[in-house]
């Protein structure tokens, strides 16, 4: 089920992309999907913007599951809160999206490191609520690194940016809670 | 007083903060602005430094409150530089009792030092012991009654430079509806034949700002039962080919020198974009996230944006956009969302893209298949035009072109050459540059 709402936070995407968020082997991955698409949750479409993507019914399944696992973790107050914090840090992070697309320049970079120490005690409060969570401080960690290493399209102009896996973890958020965009 | 100032004061916009100096100015421009009065930053720098507000001020507002006669009040922060959106706003609190006002004081304040309010100015390089002001003023009620509305208006087109009122107004509604984009606005001129005299008096007090100004001028007002007020003036820092055309023509007209219009202007602003021109069928307008113009088959989701991008270009058009959106946005020539501002992730991820896109126009509403936009039904698989400048978009292909002041750039670039004395044939931005850089010696 992880794979399945790995997906579904992720959007469309490949296999590849998904077993690097996912933080698994591709054939672990993909043994995976396979089973999801006989079950008719997944789907995969071809062509130069396809690959794998959650069905109707997968949608249906996934918003059972993921209510169902809340539940069990009984932690909603602990995401909830976790969200709260979230969205203040959200728009601040947006702001500093839009002032380097603009501007790309250090101080926008320095700025970034300082919400990125600010969000990590939230990612922390969140993976201790619900572990998959942990995923994300790696991952922002990581973009956040190659950023710092020249590669500066992963502040928002690559699909593994970190603006990019911000917008996952929201509305991995979202959906955890069940709350409609 | 040592805290309050009315907003007549003429102390400076330091102290005051540049929307209550604006009230100020339309005040004594004979322009009606409902009554109120100003809390200085300098009461901030101190309620910032104690952890409590400076002793008088309770009752130096208290009495200013007094004076108002007002039953509900506006209370608005506002600093000397523009921090838009970062602070608190309070609307419609009664005058009496007091306390209530002076904590929304208090709260105006303490919303100076929020962590996104911070991360703005280290930005935008504002230092952060400025503080802020606070104006307080009599309510005005655009939802009053039908004879009453809110709006928006820049004295010249803010995307094409030209010389005629532009904005939207909301009729029936307070302020903060027009600010948060949910509603549907319709076009400024839409005044004209249902509040002719509300109308007539908005040019005429644009005509007195612009003249005080020398510029191109951002005007907020509300008209209450036929009575037009005025909440908020500045200029209207106009960029690209808007800033081209305003600083040549108020040069031809006289009202600045050709040194000034050649400072005003940023070689960024000579950039070429592609642009919607004349007559469009205009079914929605929001903010312009991402130059260029994009025409395309309509999409209302990923799956058709994939699906239809195969058979030619599409136009996705989404509610707002979720991570589910993104393979539909790289599918996609342009993008529209209904809701959302420049700093939303639609916005991010179009630029990431270079995807021309709309951001924020109020009053889409997009369901399955189609969208509705006022009273009319786009169904997807129609053909759209949108500006991701102006923020238009429009049914069909209208004409489209990336050289939108042709006439104005030349005239403003002669001047440039002859101030550098340099006529050879170069790039546009390098003999505004050279021009500046004499100027400016």
């Amino acid at each position: 089920m992880l794979t399945l709402h790995t997906l579904r936070c992720a959007g469309s995407t490949t296999l590849a992309r998904l077993a690097e968020i996912a933080g698994r082997p591709e054939p672990d991955v993909e043994s995976e999907l396979i089973d999801l698409a006989v079950a008719g949750l997944v789907t995969f479409e071809p062509g130069p913007f396809g690959g794998w993507g959650v069905t109707p019914a997968g949608r249906a399944a996934h918003a059972a599951w993921i209510a169902g696992e809340l539940a069990a973790a009984g932690t909603r107050p602990a995401v909830a809160g976790a969200l709260d914090r979230f969205l203040p840090l959200n728009a601040e992070l947006l702001d500093l999206c839009e002032a380097w697309q603009l501007r790309p320049d250090t101080r926008v970079l320095t700025l970034l490191d300082d919400l990125d120490r600010r969000a990590e005690p939230v990612c922390a409060d969140l993976a201790g609520a619900l572990p998959r969570f942990g995923r994300y401080r790696e991952r922002l960690a990581g973009a956040l690194a190659r950023v710092h290493a020249g590669e500066t399209r992963y502040v928002t102009d690559d699909m593994a940016s970190y603006h990019v896996i911000w917008f996952q973890l929201h509305e991995d958020l979202l959906l955890t809670l069940g709350i409609p965009r | 007083m040592r805290w309050v100032h009315p907003l007549t004061s003429g102390r400076p916009a330091e102290l005051v903060g540049g929307k209550a100096h604006g009230l100020g100015v339309l005040t004594r421009l004979g322009l009606p602005v409902p009554p109120g009065f100003v809390v200085g930053a300098d009461a901030c720098r101190a309620y910032l430094r104690d952890g409590v507000p400076p002793s008088g001020l309770a009752s130096e507002v208290r009495s200013a409150l007094a004076g108002l006669a007002a039953a509900e009040v506006s209370v608005r922060s506002g600093a000397s530089v523009s921090m838009p959106g970062m602070m608190t706003t309070v609307l419609g609190l009664p005058a009496d009792p007091v306390e209530p006002v002076l904590d929304a004081v208090a709260e105006v304040f303490a919303s100076w030092h929020t962590p996104r309010a911070r991360t703005y100015r280290d930005l935008n390089g504002i230092p952060h012991d400025l503080g802020t002001a606070v104006t307080i003023q009599a309510m005005v009620y655009g939802d009053r009654d039908p004879r009453s509305g809110t709006g928006v208006a820049f004295t010249r087109d803010p995307t094409t430079g030209a010389p005629v009122p532009f904005g939207d107004v909301l009729f029936g509604r307070r302020g903060d509806a027009v600010v948060s984009g949910r509603e549907p606005t319709v076009p400024l001129g839409g005044l004209a034949a249902r509040e002719p005299r509300v109308w007539a008096e908005l040019t005429r007090a644009m005509a007195r700002v612009e003249e005080h100004y020398r510029d191109a001028c951002y005007l907020e007002f509300t008209y209450e039962s036929g009575d037009l007020w005025f909440l908020q003036v500045r200029p209207g820092r106009f960029t690209g080919a808007a800033a081209v055309v305003v600083a040549a023509d108020l040069a031809d007209a006289g009202v600045i020198d050709r040194t000034e219009a050649l400072l005003r202007v940023a070689p960024g602003d000579l950039r070429r974009v592609a642009r919607v021109t004349g007559p469009a069928d205009v079914v929605a307008r929001g903010l312009g996230a991402c130059p260029g113009v994009a025409t395309g088959r309509v999409a209302t989701s990923a799956e058709a944006a994939v699906r239809m991008a195969a058979a030619g270009p599409v136009v996705l058009v989404r509610p707002e956009t979720s991570p589910l959106d993104l393979r539909g946005m790289a599918a996609a020539a342009g993008i529209v969302t209904a809701r959302g501002g420049l700093a939303s992730h639609a916005a991010v991820v179009a630029r990431a893209m270079g995807r021309p896109a709309v951001v924020g126009a109020a009053g889409l509403v997009v369901a399955a298949g189609a969208f509705g936009a006022g009273d009319r039904t786009i169904p997807e698989g129609a053909t759209v035009t949108i500006d991701g400048t102006s923020g238009v978009v429009a049914l069909g292909e209208p004409a489209v072109t990336a050289s939108l002041a042709d006439a104005h750039v030349h005239r403003l670039l002669g001047w440039a050459d002859d101030v550098s004395g340099d006529a050879s044939d170069r790039p546009e931005p390098e003999r505004l540059s050279a021009a500046q850089a004499v100027l400016r010696q």
